[in-house]
């Protein structure tokens, strides 16, 4: 990071006689403060206050400039940010001033005798109003009892300091991008021209809080890491001016080679996360074994528990054969009362009992259900035998007879049912045998018209499939998700409409409700289930499978349509949860490098309706309307680049070809960057400062209140000494 | 005051002896520091830059004029060229993907991408 602070408290401030004027570059960024006649200010901090309150004590203290985070953590700085005296370029908050001043002055080493007994030389902006300049004079002479005060433009200072250096002629141009403003100054016979000026309200700081808010919206889990120094750091050490903004972005859009190039990452700090270790083989193999031997013991249980009821139905087989053949010698009018003890009614039942028991126990040994119809359809053509009771006259019967009659009827019925469906089910099997009979006879009467009539046929319902899918899954597809009625269905949304017009058609009228039958259909299309009838299979959904499984047997070229209803799913799901990855700690740097210094040259693209870099040059010229070709030649071979956002890469070429589309073909055009940028300013004033004509410069308390508003108004320094 | 912060000498104090007044003196805690200075715009208001004659530079007549030209469109997602803008969000869009992006943005986030030239609605 080129810009540190330096905030040593400095012991030679004695030394120094009274004559030896304080210079103070007071940019809206960094503050510097040193000896006139010096190479280098003294003292740098940021020009920012911060009032936090001290957690142990509770006090509200002054914090000036920034300083170790680590020291911070006494303090609680949640309720005031840092704060800056500068309303874009302009000193508003003079409060905040007085303790930036105190620090500065502080770390100079000042300290007794009252009063700042120096001159000072302080920096202020291009036609700086009337107010702030007040203001400011007045806080030095009254608070710090300053024997005098000179106010001069940095970007001024900055020129003729190159000047000095031969960077730049006595006629140009500075070009001054710095923090909150950028300025165009013309330089004729070494002084500046106001009148010739040139402001647009961008800068460095847009820059920075334009990629601050790109990154954190890019990043969102991230936006705790985007603090304003660290997004400085980045801008200062990726971002570059383009040569071409259209020409770079389309080679990231396209992916090309250069663009992966000057792609940038920033890897987040990031821990693995500790990854389980799986069970080992000897365990796997340990619970495997637990599970054989519970398996085990479950397969010996469940096959005693079969044996024992093997064993039991064929006792009781056994026990009613016996009694089947004891009942043929029992003569028929005994029966009754040789089954009474063992608690059957009748021989049939007996019969029947043991029919159910055989049955159970061949269940129960496994044995294959085959004979079981036979058996049912041998007991079915003797129901005359089974429902005796049924065709005898009701008068016959006891009340008792009567109920087992009507048990018998019900019996029988659904008995007779059960046949029927059975019936019915053969029928439809050999109608289904014939048609495919008859379809294969068709097919080889002409296989191609048959081939295609199917085809046809399956178009035409996969379509028709298609089209209710999407019918159904409508509004997905238009999709963003973002009304709550994109996300209903055709039938959700029926439903909503209904329920609406129910809810709302209240107290208009006579209510006539349910006059009609059809009025109750309404709940049924209102229920929820109404509108899931997935569950059904559509006709027309399967006769396309069946018409597609028949392709697939007769014609080999035959490919299925898959996406049926497809294009409204993604491509590919992305799984909800993942394991974190290090690339998800990863901030690239793309088309934010350039994106973000692109605001300079298009100020528009942060909402400021203003012209840029380049044009802002030409506009200069303009203004300053000297009407001589030849100083305007000269004006442009002298364009002297300064400011913080200087030190951005590239920005001298494309000022170069920027300026050059903007002046007559043929124009001379040359742009040099300043030596020093950020230092060059403070050093001009260093160096005005110390000149013997400086004292003639500086105006003192008396002049100020004598001379009054309106000269302090027209107060100008002469930079040619 | 922990040791390390009085080390750093971090916390201004509050009394200077080179300051003929000292900041206490001059704002006193019960005046609410809100009074006591001129935003830029009530500063420009005051100074009243009509008054002046028009070719003598002052803070106002120095400012840059608009563009004539109109401003290139960009993506407000990607940067690159963005000939579409999304008529429900009014975000500028290069292509189809940065489209769908779009649409499945929230809306804070949406107002979020327009604040940043400027554009974002702006209750008052």
């Amino acid at each position: 990071m080129p810009f540190t602070s330096q905030i040593q408290r400095q012991a030679d401030y004695h030394l120094f006689s009274p004559d030896t004027p304080i210079v103070i570059d007071n940019g809206a960024s960094y503050f510097r403060i040193g000896w006139a006649g010096e190479n280098d200010p003294r003292v740098i901090f940021r020009n920012i206050v911060q009032r936090p309150r001290h957690k142990a004590t509770g006090e509200t203290v002054t914090v000036v400039g920034d300083h170790d985070p680590t020291l911070l953590k006494y303090f609680d700085c949640t309720r005031s940010g840092p704060r800056s005296a500068f309303d874009s370029n302009v000193v508003y908050q003079f409060e905040i001033m007085e303790y930036i001043l105190d620090f500065g002055f502080d770390r100079m080493g000042a300290n007794g005798s009252q009063q700042i007994n120096h001159p000072v030389l302080i920096t202020e902006c291009v036609c700086n109003p009337v107010h702030s300049r007040s203001k400011m004079a007045e806080l030095l002479f009254e608070t710090y009892g300053v024997p005098s005060v000179a106010f001069g433009v940095d970007a001024a200072f900055s020129y003729k300091y190159n000047q000095q250096l031969g960077v730049c002629a006595r006629d140009g141009l500075a070009i001054c991008p710095g923090f909150t403003t950028t300025h165009v100054i013309p330089f004729v016979d070494g002084e500046p021209i106001y009148k010739g000026s040139c402001r647009t309200n961008i800068g460095g700081f847009h820059i920075t809080d334009q990629l601050k808010q790109l990154l954190s919206l890019k990043y969102p889990h991230h936006a705790n890491n985007f603090t304003w120094e660290k997004v400085e750091d980045l801008k200062m050490e990726h971002c570059y001016i383009a040569p071409d903004y259209s020409a770079e972005a389309r080679l990231f859009q396209t992916g090309a080679k250069e663009a992966e190039d000057k792609t940038r990452t920033w890897q987040l700090p990031w821990v693995p996360p500790v990854v389980e270790e799986g069970p080992s083989e000897e365990e796997l193999a340990r619970k495997a074994a637990i599970r054989e031997r519970q398996g085990q013991r479950l397969r010996e249980m469940a096959e005693a528990k079969r044996s024992s009821k093997i064993n039991e139905l064929e006792n009781e087989l056994q026990g009613l054969e016996f009694l089947m053949r004891q009942l043929e010698e029992v003569e028929e009018e005994d029966i009754p009362s040789f089954l009474e003890e063992t608690g059957y009614l009748s021989k049939q039942e007996v019969e029947a009992a043991h029919v159910k028991a055989a049955q159970a126990l061949r269940k129960a040994k496994g044995e294959p259900k085959g004979e079981q119809i036979g058996i049912e359809e041998k007991t079915d053509v003797s129901t005359d035998e089974k429902f005796p009771l049924i065709n005898v006259p009701d008068e016959l019967l006891t009340p008792e007879q009567l109920r087992e009659k009507r048990r018998q009827v019900f019996l029988k019925s659904t008995n007779e049912g059960r046949q029927r469906a059975k019936q019915r089910r053969i029928e439809e099997e050999l109608e289904r045998e014939r048609k495919i009979q008859e379809d294969e006879e068709r097919r080889l009467e002409n296989p191609q018209l048959y081939l295609d009539q199917l085809n046809g046929k399956y178009r035409e319902l996969s379509e028709k499939v298609e089209q209710r899918k999407r019918l159904k899954l409508n509004g997905n597809q238009t999709n963003g998700g973002v009304g709550r009625g994109e996300r209903l269905n055709a039938a959700q949304k029926e439903r909503m409409r209904l329920l609406t017009t129910a809810a709302f058609d209240r107290g208009k009228g006579e209510d006539t409700f349910g006059s009609r039958d059809e009025d109750w259909q309404l709940y049924k299309m209102m229920s929820k289930d109404n509108d899931d009838d997935d569950d059904g299979v559509d006709p027309d959904e399967a006769e396309l499978m069946q018409v597609t499984s028949r392709l697939q047997e007769i014609d080999p070229t035959f490919v299925p349509r898959v996406d049926v209803g497809g294009p409204s799913q993604p491509a590919f799901e992305v799984p909800k949860f993942r394991p974190l990855t290090k690339e998800d700690f990863q901030i690239v740097l793309g088309v934010e490098r350039f994106r973000c210094p692109e605001i300079l040259f298009h100020p528009n693209l942060v909402g400021v309706d203003q012209i840029g870099l380049d044009e802002m040059a030409g506009a200069s010229i303009r203004r300053l309307s000297c009407g001589s070709q030849d100083l305007e030649d000269r004006l442009t071979k002298s364009i002297l680049v300064t400011g913080g956002s200087a030190f951005l890469p590239g920005i001298i070429q494309r000022l170069e070809a920027g300026i050059q589309m903007i002046r007559p073909c043929g124009t001379p055009i040359s742009v040099f960057r300043a030596s020093d940028p950020i230092l060059d300013a403070w050093r001009g004033a260093s160096y005005h400062a110390s000149s013997y004509q400086f004292a003639g410069q500086a105006f003192t308390r008396m002049d100020y209140y004598e001379k009054g508003e309106d000269w302090l108004r027209g107060y100008q320094l002469r930079y040619t000494i | 005051m922990e040791a390390e912060v009085i080390e750093a000498e971090l916390v201004l104090p509050t009394h200077f002896r080179f300051k003929l007044v000292q900041s206490y003196e001059k704002y006193p805690k019960s005046q609410s520091s809100a009074r006591r200075f001129k935003h830029l715009k009530q500063i420009i208001q005051a100074e009243d830059f009509h008054r002046y004659p028009p070719d003598g530079p002052n803070y106002v007549n120095i400012e840059s004029p608009p563009p004539l030209h109109p401003c290139k469109r960009i993506c407000d997602i990607t940067g690159y060229e963005a000939p579409y803008v999304d008529p429900r969000t009014k975000l500028r869009y290069a292509n189809t993907e940065v489209f769908k992006v779009i649409r499945s943005l929230p809306s804070d986030y949406v107002q979020r991408y327009l604040s940043i030239r400027n554009a974002a609605v702006v209750l008052k």
